[in-house]
């Protein structure tokens, strides 16, 4: 399991103090869901979650259990653009209570229940190895 | 001795901040309450009323802390707080009821190792012997309290017997008694005041133990009451199938009960779907006329999962604690209901005959299920991990913080159960999918007779024939009495277990 902080470098071409955000979130900032774009074509498998939930622990146990290497992202442990992104991901979702939040190959596979639903009807398997997180 | 040992549970439960040490001392008493005690305390009451409370004032007044008060069955620890309060209550012979007490203690020191005693000097005889001798001895005093030289020469018959039972042990009665005589000239009334002063105090100890009493009896009653409702109610919505086939807790909340009154409804449905189901195989129907059935079988699961989210908004305990299902269900019970790949196991040996591709795609189901299930016991475990650091770690000044954010762990259970039983949904439709509908019906019939088995088998465990139990009764005694004579070789079982 590979964690990355969500402040992914190349996204500022000119080198801007942090403070200067909070008076100009406009003109600095990016889109969340862009960045959500951004971020989850750059793994197989990404999986938004916090580092207190039990949920976020049960669905990456479950891949870690399978054999796949998810990229998590901790939106708790980046205080500014943790937020943002959830608020994103609630926008995306529909939902409130939002985490874990799952991606495959690019794709919103969802939360939880979507994600065992899958597995269950053995959709989730070819999904995963279409997507280079499993092979055989 | 089973009726008294919920006596006794009553009794911890009307006071809930007693803690008495000393239940050797009801064990005492014998198998009932001693009502005779109670009487003489009543007739007593009316004695002390007689002749004016004026002279309890003083007692009455600086009433003792709490746990002095409901000191139903004083014992060696309550002996130090009736020192202080003895000193208070009396007044020229305060000092006097002060040795007198004050003496009890190293009297007692030879007799504690075998029993808990009350204070004031009672002997080590059985308590109730004692109590029935103090207060007939009271009555006497309070009566007669002109009679007291009389008394003091062992003139009654009662204190007679006392007196010769008091002989046995160091008691101030019998000291009393018998100093009157040698030392005439002292002032009778200190000995006779702090006489009268431990009567007093027998009589309010009495009169508080009635009073505890009659209110155990209250709230007992109120309970009874509650009791017999709910069993009505529940018998009235048919929730008690042949008195053990559900049992119903003494009170449910709003949300369990309904679920409970729908549970009860869909195995009903449930019974009628597996005779439909049944008839439909037996008659050979056609597949379509058979694939209405199996639909409705499905979605007579959708139902009671639905049914079961609903629930677990309201009260995820009663789910996740199986309080809705049989007890043989309860007992292998995951996650607030069965396990699916249990079910796929049980299932794959039973389907022959079929196709490699259907083989295939049950044992994946199986494994699948599996996988998905571990994931979510793993999440429950780091749940429970969670709560335990944040309830054993909350400091006293953070208390109220540590409990808030344990409750809102605790709401986390729903997403639990929640996910549980959307897996199993998920493993009926995936079965649905995979087999014909021949095999699909037969699946579903088997899953149902199952289920109805393994909950019959809870109702046939409960009404077992007690002649079993009666042989086996003197088989348990020699059991314990082993277990008891080597509790060593039971401490080596543990370090082996």
């Amino acid at each position: 399991m590979q964690y990355q902080a969500v402040s992914a470098t190349g996204y500022y071409y000119n080198c801007i103090p942090v403070t200067r955000h909070h008076y100009y979130p406009t003109v600095h900032a990016v889109d969340p869901l862009e960045r959500i774009a951004k971020l989850v074509s750059q793994n197989a498998v990404v999986i938004f979650s916090l580092s207190t939930c039990c949920m976020c622990y049960a669905v990456k146990s479950l891949f870690s259990g399978m054999g796949v290497n998810p990229t998590v992202y901790e939106l708790d442990e980046d205080p500014v653009r943790g937020r943002e992104i959830e608020r994103a991901l609630v926008r995306l979702m529909g939902n409130s209570a939002v985490v874990p939040v799952v991606f495959i190959g690019g794709e919103l596979v969802g939360s939880m229940d979507r994600v065992m639903g899958s597995h269950i009807n053995g959709t989730l398997v070819p999904l995963l190895k279409k997507a280079g997180a499993l092979w055989l | 001795m089973a009726s008294h040992h919920h006596h006794q549970q009553l009794q911890y439960s009307v006071f809930p901040g007693y803690n008495p040490p000393n239940t050797g001392y009801i064990n005492q008493e014998g198998s009932s309450y001693d009502f005779g005690e109670l009487e003489q305390a009543i007739a007593l009451q009316g004695y002390n009323k007689a002749h004016g409370d004026e002279n309890k004032l003083p007692l009455y007044t600086t009433v003792p802390r709490p746990a002095a008060t409901l000191d139903m069955f004083p014992s060696w620890p309550m002996r130090v707080h009736q020192t202080p309060r003895a000193s208070n209550s009396s007044t020229d012979s305060g000092s006097a009821v002060h040795v007198a007490i004050a003496n009890t203690p190293e009297m007692h020191s030879h007799i504690e190792p075998e029993s808990p005693i009350s204070g004031n000097g009672y002997s080590r005889k059985t308590s109730s012997e004692q109590h029935q001798q103090m207060l007939r001895q009271q009555l006497q005093h309070l009566h007669i309290p002109e009679q007291l030289e009389m008394e003091s020469e062992g003139g009654s018959p009662v204190t007679t017997g006392g007196s010769s039972h008091s002989q046995q042990t160091p008691k101030p009665f019998s000291e009393k008694r018998k100093g009157i005589g040698s030392t005439s000239e002292k002032p009778v009334d200190t000995k006779t005041q702090r006489r009268l002063a431990q009567n007093r105090e027998a009589a309010r100890k009495s009169r508080l133990r009635k009073k505890a009493y009659v209110q155990q009896l209250e709230s007992s009653r109120i309970k009874l009451a509650q009791l017999e409702q709910d069993l009505q109610r529940a018998r009235s919505q048919g929730l008690l199938v042949g008195g053990s086939g559900v049992s119903v807790g003494g009170s449910l909340s709003s949300g369990a009960a309904i679920f409970d009154m729908e549970y009860v409804r869909w195995l009903d449905n449930d019974q009628r779907h597996m005779s439909e189901l049944r008839k439909g195989l037996q008659s050979h129907l056609s597949d379509n006329d058979l694939r209405v059935i199996v639909d409705n079988f499905v979605a007579h699961y959708d139902e009671i999962f639905r049914l079961k989210a609903v629930a677990a908004k309201s009260d995820v305990f009663h789910l996740i604690t199986g309080m809705w299902t049989t007890p043989a269900e309860r007992c292998f019970l995951w996650m607030g209901g069965f396990r699916p790949s249990e079910l796929i196991k049980m299932l794959i040996i039973q389907l022959d005959p079929l196709t490699e591709q259907q083989v295939v795609g049950l044992y994946s189901l199986q494994q699948s299920s599996q996988q998905a299930e571990e994931a979510l016991s793993q999440g429950l475990d780091q749940l429970h991990q969670s709560m335990v650091e944040t309830i054993a770690l909350g400091s006293v000044n953070d208390g109220v913080h540590h409990m808030a954010v344990a409750l809102g762990k605790l709401t986390n259970l729903e997403g639990f159960v929640r996910q549980a039983d959307n897996l199993r949904q998920q493993t009926l439709h995936q079965l649905h999918r995979i087999l014909t509908v021949r095999q699909a019906a037969k699946c579903f019939l088997v899953i149902s007779e199952y289920y109805g088995r393994l909950r019959a088998l809870s109702t046939l465990w409960a009404s077992r024939p007690r002649e079993a139990l009666i042989g086996d009764e003197d088989l348990c005694q020699t059991t314990t009495d082993l277990q008891m004579v080597q509790p060593p070789s039971q401490i080596h079982f543990s370090n082996f277990g």
